[in-house]
């Protein structure tokens, strides 16, 4: 019997595969998968990094210098981590034409999730209900991820957006400013639930508060951003590594998917691949599982589509989050020492659920062990006198990451433009028309929330991020109960090709204002427990 | 590329910025970004201000002064920039430039206030200094091409 053949190691990708795998199934797992540096002097500290590195500055800023944010650079509030650079290395096959929409794509061993900050939010029966299955259909496969990458968080008020599910370590040890921000919120939790139907709480993240079989609970080394030493942080390499481990699993790295050929009944016959060589590789398959994210799927699928019916498709509904930064200074902070050997990304999250409207989700990030260097040069002074103001409200800074809901309009599409070569990934996005009313109307709502927190959001720091930027693609093949063309069963199997299946946010018909990596996995997780 | 003029750069960026010298560490470091780096050819008086501010820390902080309020993405700033990571990256320089003064809320309004006097002083001062300097420059480079132009 052909194997089942898994194309990308990402969240979606190590997750089916471990499911089936533990079902006995064979698993052949095709992967272009670069691979970064190993992690360096995992004792130590972050600081201990820039004192005891035989080179520390090209640790942190790379050997090129590339990790440098000059003045008039267009990035974001964070310098890339050299370290992370294989996540985002690309490759020449793939060629991808965008109009509205900024993709970032991975062809990294654990796919974009590599430098995901691990936020871990169930959707619930409402972010499900253009899903052909609700919250207690996918409650088991949240429990059965949680046990298996590890999940802090506890049952506060997020519960009421967030459902609690089995599997919760207890929660990581606060950092100073995070739990400035909770006390805040327990003394004015009345008015803000009142007013802006505004909820705060733990987050829940994807990193261990205790061992986990090999992996051990996080030391507090302060260097999340850089590369979690100790993978207490999870990533899927974590999960590929276990795949790894079972003989009925071939994991084929150094292989970019191209397309997918079809007998005469439609029918998924076999795989094709290149190596970086440029050599053709073909694999025989039973089933065949696109797990490489919604764009490389999209790809997959409409090159082979045109291969076998010489047809250009366009695949509507294309979503992504929007999400707006928004920085802020905690007064209550200002002027206090604070330790740099603590969790580092977010620690809280906060939601609103305005009236008729759907939640909005924002996680809260106390800027700690990032470079300063991109920060002081933002500041209306020399750098000098930068220096010295950042000196005093390091510790209060903080950063609201706030993410919109997107839903499928068959004016966001992708197709193939075959006039090039190789062929291009088109894709086009338009915000709908009420998005700037929408965008102002939260961010005074925000800044109202962290006024009331005793934080100030200056507001020219406020940063709306470009659509794409929060690489959570889904949408252009989504699941339904009723077969149409163009769509997929419940469990993800294309309604005319039967031995196709979509693994990853291809086939989610919603995408509610939540980091979406732990449905993803979740999702793969049922599909192949149910379907295989 | 010269290495004498990146060393005092560096020397006076360093005073400047963290009061303390720089390790050979950091300098060498500061040489290798300039050896990489395009060296995009820079106007009169953005060398002139480079020039100025590896004088001294205090010059450093006219021609910053100056450079971030009139002379956006100037050569003058991007060094000092560099010099900033170069020395939140390095042994000991770091812990310098995290180094929290303390004092809370009212200690850090009255860091601020006394930041912003001080700032305000230096940018009064730097535009009397560095202003005709400017202007003198931009003149003279008018009528310079025009003499080029004459055959």
């Amino acid at each position: 019997m052909d194997p089942i053949v898994v194309v990308g190691s990402g969240a979606s990708g190590v997750h089916f595969a471990l499911t089936a795998l533990r079902k006995g199934r064979r698993v052949t797992m095709l992967d272009v998968g670069h691979t970064g540096p190993e992690s360096v002097r995992p004792g130590d500290t972050l600081n201990g990094l820039k004192q005891n590195l035989a080179d520390p500055v090209g640790y942190f800023l790379g050997a090129r210098f590339q990790s440098l944010v000059l003045p008039g650079h267009s990035g974001e509030y964070y310098a890339f981590p050299p370290a992370k650079e294989h996540v985002f290395q690309a490759r020449n096959e793939f060629q991808l034409q965008a109009s509205g929409f900024s993709p970032l794509y991975s062809f990294a061993a654990g796919g974009l999730a590599e430098t995901w900050t691990g936020g871990c939010y169930p959707f619930d029966e409402g972010d499900l209900s253009a899903f052909p299955f609700g919250y207690k259909e996918l409650a088991p496969y949240y429990a059965q991820v949680a046990e298996r990458i590890g999940i802090t968080g506890t049952a506060d008020d997020m519960a009421a957006v967030f459902p609690v599910h089995d599997g919760l370590m207890e929660p990581l040890e606060l950092d100073e400013h995070s739990a400035v921000l909770l006390d805040s919120y327990a003394r004015h939790r009345d008015y803000l639930n009142a007013k802006f139907q505004c909820l705060l709480g733990r987050a829940r993240v994807a990193a261990l508060s205790r061992d986990l079989g090999s992996r051990k609970a996080c030391s507090y080394t302060g260097r999340c951003l850089w590369g979690c030493p100790s993978q207490a942080f999870y990533t899927p390499s974590v999960t590929l590594a276990e795949c790894q481990a079972y003989p009925e699993f071939q994991y084929m790295a150094g292989l970019y998917v191209d397309h997918f050929r079809m007998d005469a009944a439609d029918q998924v016959r076999s795989v094709v691949a290149y190596s970086v060589g440029g050599e053709t590789h073909e694999f025989a398959t039973g089933s065949l599982v696109l797990a490489a994210g919604t764009l490389c799927s999209s790809k997959i699928f409409l090159e082979s589509m045109f291969r076998a019916k010489g047809k250009v498709l366009e695949l509507r509904g294309v979503m992504d989050n929007r999400q707006i930064l928004m920085p802020f200074v905690n007064l209550r902070m200002l002027g206090r020492r604070w330790n740099p050997n603590s969790y580092q990304y977010h620690q809280i999250a906060i939601a609103v659920r305005p009236p008729n409207s759907e939640s909005i989700h924002a996680l809260v990030t106390t800027l700690k062990t990032g470079l300063i260097h991109p920060i002081v040069q933002a500041l209306p002074f020399d750098l000098g006198t930068g220096v010295s103001i950042q000196r005093q409200i390091h510790g209060a800074l903080g950063l609201v990451n706030i993410n919109f809901p997107d839903h499928r309009r068959d004016e966001n599409c992708m197709t193939l433009d075959v006039a090039s070569t190789p062929h291009r990934l088109v894709v086009h996005y338009r915000p709908e028309s009420n998005e700037p009313d929408r965008l102002t109307r939260t961010i005074a709502t925000f800044r109202k929330i962290l006024l009331k927190l005793g934080c100030l959001a200056p507001l020219r720091t406020v940063h709306v991020r470009p659509m794409g930027a929060s690489v959570h693609y889904a949408g252009t093949l989504p699941m339904s109960d009723q077969p149409g063309p163009l769509t997929c069963s419940r469990h993800g199997a294309h309604h005319e090709i039967q031995n196709l299946y979509f693994a990853d946010g291809t086939t989610f018909p919603a995408l509610p204002a939540k980091n979406v990596t732990f449905t993803l996995m979740a999702n793969a997780t049922r599909i192949a427990e149910e379907a295989f | 590329m010269n290495t004498v003029q990146l060393e005092r750069e560096c020397r006076s960026y360093a005073r400047y910025l963290i009061g303390q010298a720089p390790s050979a560490y950091v300098i060498g470091k500061y040489r290798d970004v300039h050896l990489l780096s395009d060296a995009a050819a820079l106007d009169g008086f953005d060398r002139f201000l480079v020039r100025v501010s590896a004088r001294g820390p205090f010059w450093a902080r006219m021609a910053d002064t100056y450079a971030t309020r009139f002379r956006e993405n100037s050569a003058v700033h991007k060094k000092l920039v560099l010099m900033l990571a170069l020395l939140e990256c390095s042994p000991s320089s770091f812990e310098i430039v995290e180094q929290v003064q303390g004092g809370g809320f009212a200690g850090t309004v009255l860091l601020l206030g006394r930041e912003v006097v001080r700032y305000m002083l230096v940018l009064i001062i730097s535009i009397v200094v560095f202003t005709p300097v400017r202007l003198a420059m931009a003149l003279s480079s008018r009528t310079g091409p025009a003499e080029a132009r004459q055959p």
